[in-house]
């Protein structure tokens, strides 16, 4: 099963995009891909409430295609961000969390504890677009949670430095790599895998800000074993998430 | 003839490249089904474009048929001396170098505010010589780059030289190039770092396949990622000829140019 685990619904006026579930669907159905999980566009960058209601309709159109992740637009809206991730887990199924992290609202601040503490009780990873500085700095105090760190150091907050990404993940247990990037490096896919094993490696393409040929190339040519292959493109946001056949 | 107009070979100082050598990038050339690359050393980069070139040009002469040469020019002068030499123009020519590239973002000067840099497109305007600028050298966040602004205002300053403008990525940078190349037909746009959804298909519907070239930053980008979507990108089969090779060949004046 090929399971793409960053995949952004809805519209986005920063990142200049705008998707429905039935053209994400007809993007994986091109790929080859079963399921994708998607974060809501609205819910990642404006309003949790209405953002991730409208995934919820989407995952409701396509119940065995998409599989969301509740977005907070910030965790410093704390009592209500819980609420709503409380609500994202038990009323919609939800199966994990998307934070966004930038220079002027960071989430390595003390009001993202409690959120990622509830991912622990609820058995949700965290895919969570940070720098492996603020990685470090949530893992040290929730290290049950299990945080994928999205883009793998290969965004432009974190500078591309998926060299120290990697450093990060091998410190802690629970920290898993998001292979999705922009930046297209060669040997990172190879050292990754050499360095933290094939299960800490989690596959996805970004779609639709990004070419989704280019990423699952990336992974699909990359000289590792069969089994790593398909750990990395589906069997391990699989078990992370619990999602089902 | 699929050929790759911006690739490499040499060493990258900031973390270990398994395919340095020119052997290892012809190996890996083949390994994405590539025929040609245009190459040049990235010791031209950290070191000095003379020793780099040098370089280059041997790498050419050991695989004649895989290989073409880009010179690697920069500044004529040490911080710490006087001028020490000029560019000779005729011995680069003779040497087998089909273009230039120039890197201002490693080699420290402005582009629109050094008089060698006009000397170089006003040669290249009359050779007929493409001279890539890159943007950034490959697409992580990280590298250095360089001024959007300065980029466009160096291609208009020179209009008539033939541009390969590289290391373009995506949003204002690639709507920047969309621009230029619609306004000047010598200006060519390699795909190294284009990475948007639908990205080429834009391209070709804004702008046309004739200017657009693959490129694939080998050895220090994944190249058979970068080829990956030239060809599922949803273009006419002509296009995508164009784009994968028959635009470098007009370009470079290649054997198996139209």
């Amino acid at each position: 099963m090929i399971i793409d685990a960053h995949v952004h619904i809805g519209k986005s006026a920063r990142l200049q995009i705008s998707a429905d579930g039935e053209f994400l669907v007809r993007v994986a159905d091109d790929l080859g891909f079963d399921k994708i999980c998607c974060t809501d566009l609205t819910a990642l960058f404006y309003d949790m409430h209405e953002g991730n209601r409208l995934l919820y309709e989407e995952m409701r159109r396509y119940p065995d295609r998409i599989v969301g992740y509740a977005s907070l637009h910030s965790t410093r809206f704390e009592s209500e961000a819980l609420e709503n991730l409380t609500r994202c887990y038990e009323v919609y199924g939800m199966k994990g969390l998307k934070i966004y992290s930038t220079p002027e609202a960071s989430i390595a601040e003390p009001w993202t504890i409690p959120i990622l503490e509830k991912c622990v009780e609820f058995d949700m990873p965290v895919l969570a677009h940070t720098t492996p500085a603020e990685c470090e700095y949530l893992m040290t105090r929730v290290p049950q949670c299990k945080v994928m760190m999205a883009h793998a150091g290969g965004q432009p907050f974190a500078f591309g430095d998926w060299n120290r990404a990697i450093m990060m993940a091998q410190r802690f247990e629970n920290l898993y790599l998001d292979t999705t990037s922009s930046t297209l490096d060669a040997g990172f896919v190879e050292k990754a895998v050499a360095v933290l094993g094939a299960d800490k490696i989690v596959f996805g393409t970004d779609t639709p800000l990004l070419d989704p040929y280019m990423q699952r190339t990336k992974i699909a040519e990359t000289r590792i074993s069969k089994e790593e292959r398909e750990l990395i493109m589906g069997g391990n946001i699989r078990r992370l998430m619990g999602i089902a056949a | 003839m699929i050929v790759d107009i911006c690739a490499y070979f040499g060493k990258w100082p900031y973390w270990p490249i398994d395919a340095c050598t020119p052997a290892a990038v012809v190996e890996e050339l083949g390994h994405c089904g590539i025929d040609r690359a245009a190459v040049l050393s990235t010791r031209g980069l950290f070191v000095g474009w003379e020793e780099g070139n040098l370089e280059t040009e041997e790498a050419v002469r050991g695989f004649p048929g895989r290989l073409v040469s880009f010179a690697c020019l920069g500044p004529l002068e040490l911080s710490h001396t006087l001028q020490g030499h000029i560019f000779d123009f005729d011995k680069l020519c003779a040497r087998g170098f089909l273009g230039v590239r120039l890197y201002p973002q490693y080699h420290t000067y402005h582009p629109l505010y050094e008089p060698f840099v006009d000397q170089i497109l006003e040669e290249a305007e009359m050779r007929q010589w493409p001279v890539l600028l890159p943007l950034r050298v490959i697409m992580n966040w990280g590298m250095p780059s360089l001024s959007l602004d300065w980029m466009v205002a160096i291609v208009e300053r020179h209009p008539r030289t033939p541009w390969i403008l590289s290391g373009i990525n995506y949003f204002h940078e690639l709507r920047a190039a969309v621009s230029l190349m619609r306004r000047f037909s010598t200006v060519h746009l390699e795909t190294s770092c284009v990475q948007g959804f639908n990205a080429i298909a834009k391209l070709v519907e804004q702008c046309g396949s004739d200017n657009l070239l693959l490129g694939t930053g080998l050895p220090l980008q994944n190249g058979s990622a970068n080829l990956q979507k030239i060809l599922r990108a949803n273009i006419p089969e002509p296009a995508r000829e164009k784009i994968l090779g028959g635009n470098a060949c007009r370009l470079l004046r290649l054997e198996g140019s139209q």
